[in-house]
């Protein structure tokens, strides 16, 4: 990829940074410990690496938000290319980008407008990179719309603070939108609630990108959404889809399925086409917008000291008028990634192992997927590999009380998660 | 058009458009107007989206709308190089042609200028302000109707007064003969329907009030259970929307305002289609709606056997296709009074309205003179703000009222200048003392800390707090525009220290 080339002369710092440097010249009252006005933060703004994680709707916006914001070595990590459902609002793609890297064309995009800043793009997944990687930034700010990677990222860059070594306290910011709604937040490892210690706040994910819908429907609800978001408006496009009208919702249905058995997919039920046609919550590009430029006002406020960062979590809801609430969201003592004591289960020694599998399945505090169990001494069920799984299978049905003791703590893994969870087990 | 054609088409260029451009204008939907008499400057690059370096020297106006249009094809854009302050004082016509009117980083005399023009052209204005690491905005309509707010749901069931159809339905279950599978499949609408019928058949035809009542109408509920099924998911929905069965159904009294208002009693050829259908809602109320307003006919989802729940389905919705149909009639009547064609008003628009009537909003903002005017301004809601609580955002839009003031003074915000940096800081303060004492507040009540900062800003314009006010203010201005969906009133503060904002109304 052809890289910009770079202005000779770069528009003089104090005339161009104006409204920031008077930040950063004069002290003030609400400045946060340990500013010092002057050039050296200036120098430290200008100087650190920080990562954007995610090129997407919120992604394009925090590239522009930062570098306009002094911020000039800024590397941005993101695995997916350009459809062209992402050009209404991810700005910095045209139709001439579909196909293309994400990260790739933001980074170049930001770099031919905004001279003396410096992107550095990485097209892959974050789990491609290792601790090396993500222990040369100051700040990680991400902007990403799945569960998955953010309890990745989450876990990865607490396991990597050791405490006898400041530099490898990382904050991370994150930002989140729906709708209408969205959240900024501040997570400071080992000091701050983190993502993990949240889980629970998260409600059922109920968008589904549109190259999925168009390309690759895995879920029922995938195919719904083909019908109603492709097929209708190309076969009425005059006619609204109205969720009420069993007439429309029967067509949608009709649809969906023909296109369901294509795939192999089952699950396309009346109900549920109604389900998904009544609760599409299309990314708005201002709530983006507004929740990156928070996240981006969080990130210079932690590099500079001007200000105290916000304590630590920002609510905002702005269909009904415009609403924030924020807020310190507390620590999880029993937190799997940075809380210091085991989760506790009550089970009856009665219950099997599946039982005790299917409760953790049914926490939404720790959201598994396919969990492993085992003890210090013993492997109790195994996911992988299949040998060990076929030997462990048996123990499924197995009374609890003949495998483990009252009290014993087991340690639960999953492919989906970098980290362990220790559970402590206790008979009634 | 559709909400979502708007959001994808025009979201963006909107969003982008207060990151600097000093003036925005929009005409209809789908083209803007940017005004700045304003060449780029180096401190622009620091801060604005839409300058290049290339463009240091060009008409800002010009540079800002062709970059911003670059995002967006579908988007007409326009400039002029004017001085906004300039055409507020020479051109006051000029803005008559538009839709909406954002006015951004505008203060003082123009400000009061440019709101009265828009105020008695009937022309929605939005200001909107980045001061340092603070923001504001104000919204300035005479009179906002809102039809599809958009609530979380619509829910309007009847079971307190079914209507026949319904009735009948509900009665052709027998829930006793019913084998397991469908006993477990009857949707619970059906299953409160009943036991409503029957408490009421039980008790003067009164629904159940007391605390022992509701208990005991729940056990009848919990009594229909089969013992060997215990726990079935239609009976748990049943119970769980059991509160609904006994309210009984009414007319919220702030629907009850709109559908009483001089503007729906009086009807002229003027009147606006919202006040037309608002009456003729209240006549279909006092009438053949026999005290109910139209039936909005959505079934929330429900545990049910399709054939049942799309039987349901047909039921509400026929019912309130019949009930648009009468307030159509009377719309049609209504129109014809005051000599306008039938075809004024789509079935549709009617059609959309009734199934919202018990979510209308309308929003009478106050204008910015009687925000100003000291006897009319709203003191009590400033000091009873910072009595709460010092550091509620209101403070910063006292400091935004002193800054202001000091501004249309010195013609430079105070702190801009480092000689000045010390008495900048006490004649902000002696304005703060003078806006609290002619609002009959103390003074004290603003903490020095807040003066300093307002210095230390100087006015700047950080990039990050400008994009969250313009995605605040683009939410905002489409809402007005589409009239969907509900509006702040009137005026939103937002602080970047602690990353809170508060809206309130002054």
């Amino acid at each position: 990829m052809a890289l910009p080339t770079v202005t000779q002369s770069l528009p003089d710092a104090d005339r161009r940074w104006r409204d920031i440097y008077r930040y950063l010249d004069r002290p003030g009252p609400f400045m946060a410990e340990g500013f010092e006005a002057g050039a050296a933060v200036k120098e430290f703004l200008h100087s650190i690496k920080i990562l954007v994680v995610g090129a997407g709707g919120l992604g394009c916006e925090l590239l522009k938000d930062l570098a306009l914001t002094g911020f000039t070595d800024i590397h941005v990590i993101d695995m997916d290319t350009i459809d062209v459902s992402n050009l209404n609002r991810q700005f910095l793609f045209r139709a001439s980008d579909v196909g293309k890297a994400k990260a790739e064309v933001a980074a170049s995009f930001i770099m031919r407008r905004i001279p003396g800043v410096k992107i550095t793009p990485y097209f892959g997944k974050i789990q491609d990179k290792d601790e090396e990687y993500y222990n040369q930034f100051t700040i990680i700010i991400c902007g990403l719309d799945s569960v998955e990677a953010r309890r990745w990222m989450n876990a990865t860059i607490i396991n990597m603070y050791d405490e006898d070594d400041p530099e490898t306290l990382k904050p991370i910011i994150d930002g989140g939108t729906e709708g209408f709604k969205g959240q900024s937040r501040i997570i400071l490892p080992h000091m701050t609630a983190c993502y993990e210690c949240s889980l629970d706040m998260q409600t059922k994910p109920t968008t589904y990108p549109m190259c999925t819908i168009a390309n690759t429907p895995r879920l029922p609800e995938h195919c719904i959404e083909w019908a109603s978001v492709l097929e209708w408006p190309r076969e009425f496009p005059d006619k609204k889809l109205d969720g009420d009208d069993p007439e429309h919702i029967k067509w949608l249905l009709d649809r969906a399925s023909t296109r369901a058995r294509h795939y192999d997919i089952t699950g396309v039920t009346y109900s549920l086409t109604q389900g998904v046609v009544k609760n599409i919550i299309p990314a708005i590009a201002s709530t983006n917008a507004i929740v990156a430029a928070s996240c981006a006002t969080e990130a210079f406020k932690i590099a500079t000291n001007c200000a105290t960062p916000m304590n630590n979590y920002m609510m905002y809801v702005g269909d009904q008028g415009v609403y924030t609430y924020t807020f310190e969201l507390q620590k999880k003592e029993d937190c799997p990634v940075c809380g210091a004591v085991a989760i506790k289960i009550q089970v009856s020694p009665s219950a099997t192992l599946q039982d005790l599998i299917d409760l953790l399945l049914d926490r939404k505090d720790i959201q598994l997927k396919k969990p492993s169990l085992r003890t210090s001494a013993t492997s109790l069920y195994m996911q992988a590999p299949r040998a060990l799984q076929e030997a462990t299978r048996p123990n499924l049905s197995k009374c609890l009380s003949e495998l483990i003791r009252d009290g014993e703590e087991v340690t639960v893994t999953d492919e989906s998660l970098p980290i362990s969870i220790q559970i402590t087990v206790r008979f009634e | 058009m559709s909400t979502d054609q708007l959001w994808s088409s025009y979201g963006i260029p909107m969003a982008k458009l207060l990151w600097k451009a000093q003036n925005v204008e929009l005409e209809g939907i789908g083209s803007l107007m940017v005004v700045d008499g304003c060449l780029v400057e180096e401190s622009d690059l620091g801060q604005n989206f839409f300058v290049t370096p290339a463009s240091v020297g060009q008409s800002r106006a010009k540079v800002v709308s062709e970059l911003l249009l670059e995002l967006n094809a579908e988007v007409e854009g326009s400039h002029v190089q004017r001085d906004p302050a300039e055409i507020i004082e020479n051109s006051p016509e000029f803005f008559q042609h538009f839709s909406l009117v954002i006015a951004t980083q505008i203060t003082g005399p123009s400000l009061y200028k440019l709101a009265d023009i828009c105020w008695a052209a009937n022309i929605p204005l939005v200001i909107v302000r980045a001061h340092g690491l603070m923001g504001y905005s104000r919204i300035i309509v005479r009179e906002h109707t809102v039809v599809e707010s958009h609530p979380e749901q619509i829910v309007d069931l009847r079971f307190d007064s079914p209507f026949a159809a319904l009735r009948e339905f509900a009665e052709s279950f027998n829930l006793d003969e019913l084998d397991s599978m469908a006993h477990s499949h009857v949707p619970y609408i059906v299953i409160l329907l009943k036991a409503v019928d029957s408490w009421k058949r039980k008790h003067d035809g009164k629904l159940p009030s007391s605390t022992a009542d509701r208990e005991q109408f729940k056990q009848s509920i919990r009594d229909q259970q089969r013992s060997d099924m215990p726990g079935n998911q239609n009976f748990n929905e049943a119970l769980a929307s059991a509160y609904r069965a006994w309210t009984p159904t009414t007319i919220p009294s702030s629907i009850r305002s709109i559908l009483n208002n001089t503007c729906a009693q009086n009807i002229t050829s003027e009147t606006p289609d919202f006040w037309i259908i608002a009456r003729a809602v209240c006549d279909f109320v006092q009438n053949e709606g026999q005290g109910f307003l139209p039936l909005p006919g959505t079934v929330p989802d429900m545990h049910a056997d399709t054939e049942s729940y799309i039987r349901l389905q047909t039921i509400y919705r026929a019912k309130a296709r019949e009930d648009a149909a009468a307030v159509s009639e009377r719309v049609a009547n209504l129109l014809a009074s005051i000599g306008s064609s039938p075809s004024r008003i789509p079935v549709q628009e009617i059609e959309m309205f009734c199934k919202n009537a018990g979510y209308l909003h309308v929003i009478r903002y106050r204008s910015l003179t009687e925000e100003y005017a000291t006897e009319t301004a709203r003191s009590k809601t400033i000091g009873n703000s910072l009595a709460g609580d010092p550091q509620d955002n209101i403070a910063w839009y006292v400091m935004l009222r002193a800054v202001e003031v000091c501004k249309t003074q010195f013609q430079r915000y105070p702190g801009e200048s480092e000689s000045h940096y010390v008495s900048d800081q006490q004649t902000v303060r002696k304005c703060v003392d003078a806006f609290m004492q002619e609002h009959g507040l103390d003074p004290a009540l603003i903490a020095d800390d807040y003066v300093q900062e307002c210095v230390r800003a100087a006015g700047s314009e950080i990039h990050v707090i400008a994009a969250i006010l313009g995605g605040i203010v683009s939410q905002e201005v489409i809402k007005l525009l589409t009239h969907q969906y509900v509006p702040l009133n009137n005026t939103v503060i937002f602080d970047g220290i602690k990353s809170a904002a508060s809206v309130y109304e002054l």
